[in-house]
């Protein structure tokens, strides 16, 4: 058990759903973030203080690698 | 050895780097600027400086051998190891620790739970920093030596003296503007190696074409995800329990060099960014660091000692006036990791320890004191143990393992304090110290319970269980805290509380 043999038998492709998953979810709870708690501390917001898209990008980026790789 | 240009880029370095840190002393006038830069700090700079933090010279050497043992996967520890827990950090605790005001983590657990899981969190940091600075002035003499020809003394010496006079002048902003730069060089440094190499190698196709055709050993060097029943350190299962849902954790949300520099910038939005802009250049970090090893896949495969690869490539690819750039770079990883560890081990001193249970109510001005004297012990510390280094060559993977030992039991205590509020302190404490003692005996007995090598990821995900499980156990059987205590400190607290939870995802 200490050692997850029980997964033994997934395969290295359904795991990297399993990552692809996680970053997914990620995503949508970072898109559930409400706007005002975004930009907290923040005198006059601009779009590019929107740390969602922030997040949403550098997702984007780590989805991309274990995609191809 | 190094030719006269390479010289010359690494004294250029040296000195504007003392300079840089230097002129940060000016902002320095009480405790509050010395160990949280007098909260001023913008988001681009801590981003850069918690990569800088992060990686050292070590990990050129240590990932590139990795990666031309087992390829890809050893890049895991920069992406999947990285960008879930910074979301998390930038998002929930970071903003929740800055609006609190505090200085440090331990300082939380503390407020949380008891002083008993303060100083016991607090003194594990200040042990791990202390021996390891001894470790890193080691490297710094070993990378010196045979390029500069210059002796241990000399080279241990002239980095202390450096990196002592500017985080001892200048506090957290030099740490941080100086990282920077370091961090800048660093990349700049390790992109050469990986330009010049992928160029000599035919290209990223002509570099997985030659691989490719190495045979069956080498099928697995371009894939990120390894099978669970894999005899490399990395299987998937170990990569996603231990690492991607502890230990990353515990790095970013429990590493007081980490987080100290997040609760320094000037604002909750800067803090927040910060981690994500952090997030954004360690994405780059395998490219730097394990890209070499798979360069010297191709153009030297059967290497005995792969933490051999970077240093050969290098000295067969690079040309003068390169070389010493990219030696500067290993520099700035040091450095940057020095700086950090000095300043972040000082403030532990001075506000868990020193603050907390020897001098009450002093004046602001004697805290700062002390903290600039900290780093002066904590240099001579580590200038004094770094000959053990030659001594006791494995003392690197044992200080490692050591802190291996605390990742999921902090974590555990971390979680539950933020999200449980009928945690109590003897909860805390159990969680934290059964934890630390499951770790210590799978450890132990790792010969008989694991089918891995190494298996340091599963140890981390059993010992955050185990120290999930004694803390709930443990606060079930307990008296709970009331929630006027907990206000502030708890997450899901009515908000009338005075000072309560903030965070909306709470």
């Amino acid at each position: 058990m200490l050692n997850f043999d029980w997964l033994k038998d997934v395969s290295p492709t359904a795991a990297k759903e399993v990552f692809l998953t996680l970053f997914v979810l990620c995503g949508l709870l970072v898109v559930a973030i409400p706007r005002q708690y975004i930009y907290e501390g923040i005198a006059s917001p601009r779009w590019w203080h929107n740390l969602k898209v922030w997040a949403l990008g550098v997702l984007a980026i780590i989805s991309t690698i274990y995609c191809i790789f | 050895m190094l030719s006269g240009i390479d010289y010359f880029v690494v004294i250029a370095y040296l000195a504007g780097i003392m300079v840089l840190g230097l002129y940060f002393a000016k902002f320095v006038r009480s405790a509050d600027d010395f160990f949280l830069s007098g909260k001023t700090l913008p988001f681009w700079a801590v981003g850069m400086s918690i990569v800088a933090t992060d990686i050292s010279a070590m990990d050129f050497v240590g990932v590139s051998g990795q990666s031309y043992r087992f390829g890809m996967a050893v890049g895991n520890f920069d992406w999947l190891g990285s960008v879930p827990a910074m979301l998390l950090a930038a998002f929930i605790f970071i903003p929740y620790f800055w609006k609190a005001g505090l200085y440090t983590i331990p300082e939380y657990l503390g407020r949380r739970y008891n002083d008993y899981v303060r100083a016991v969190a607090s003194l594990t940091w200040i042990i791990f920093f202390a021996l390891d600075l001894g470790v890193l002035f080691w490297a710094t003499a070993v990378m010196f030596e045979p390029l500069m020809g210059w002796p241990p003394w000399f080279s241990i010496t002239a980095t202390a003296l450096v990196v002592g006079l500017y985080t001892f002048f200048g506090g957290l902003t030099a740490v941080v503007m100086t990282d920077v730069v370091q961090m800048i060089i660093m990349f700049v440094g390790g992109a050469t190696v990986v330009v010049v190499g992928l160029y000599h190698a035919g290209g990223w196709g002509g570099l997985a074409d030659k691989i490719a055709a190495m045979g069956e050993a080498y099928q697995n060097h371009f894939k990120v995800i390894l099978p669970a029943d894999t005899q490399t350190p990395f299987p998937w299962t170990g990569i996603l329990f231990g690492l991607t849902l502890v230990m990353s954790n515990a790095y970013m949300i429990g590493n007081q060099a980490i987080v100290q520099r997040c609760l320094a910038t000037k604002s909750v939005w800067h803090a927040k960014a910060s981690m994500l802009c952090g997030a954004f250049f360690k994405m780059f970090i395998p490219m730097l660091v394990m890209f070499p090893g798979l360069i010297a896949v191709a153009a030297y495969p059967g290497m005995e000692d792969g933490d051999q690869a970077f240093p050969t490539l290098v000295k067969s690819l690079l040309p003068p006036g390169l070389r010493g750039l990219l030696f500067a770079g290993f520099l700035a990883g040091l450095m940057s990791t020095i700086d950090s560890i000095l300043n972040s081990t000082a403030t532990l001193w001075t506000k868990d320890v020193y603050e907390r249970f020897l001098k009450k109510d002093a004046s602001d001005r004697h805290y700062r004191i002390v903290g600039q004297l900290t780093t002066v012990v904590l240099l001579i510390f580590g200038v004094l143990t770094s000959p053990l280094s030659k001594s006791f060559p494995g003392i690197y993977v044992a200080i490692q393992t050591f802190l291996s030992f605390f990742q999921g039991p902090v974590f555990s205590i971390l979680l539950l304090g933020m999200f449980w509020p009928r945690a109590t302190q003897w909860g805390g404490l159990m969680g934290l110290v059964g934890g630390i003692c499951t770790s210590v005996s799978l450890y132990i007995f790792k010969g008989r319970l694991f089918t891995i090598e190494e298996p340091f990821l599963y140890i981390s995900w059993w010992s955050f269980v185990a120290g999930v499980l004694l803390n709930v156990g443990t606060s079930l059987v307990t008296r709970r805290h009331p929630e006027a205590r907990l206000s502030g400190l708890v997450c899901r607290l009515p908000r009338d509380l005075k000072g309560s939870c903030e965070v909306p995802a709470c």
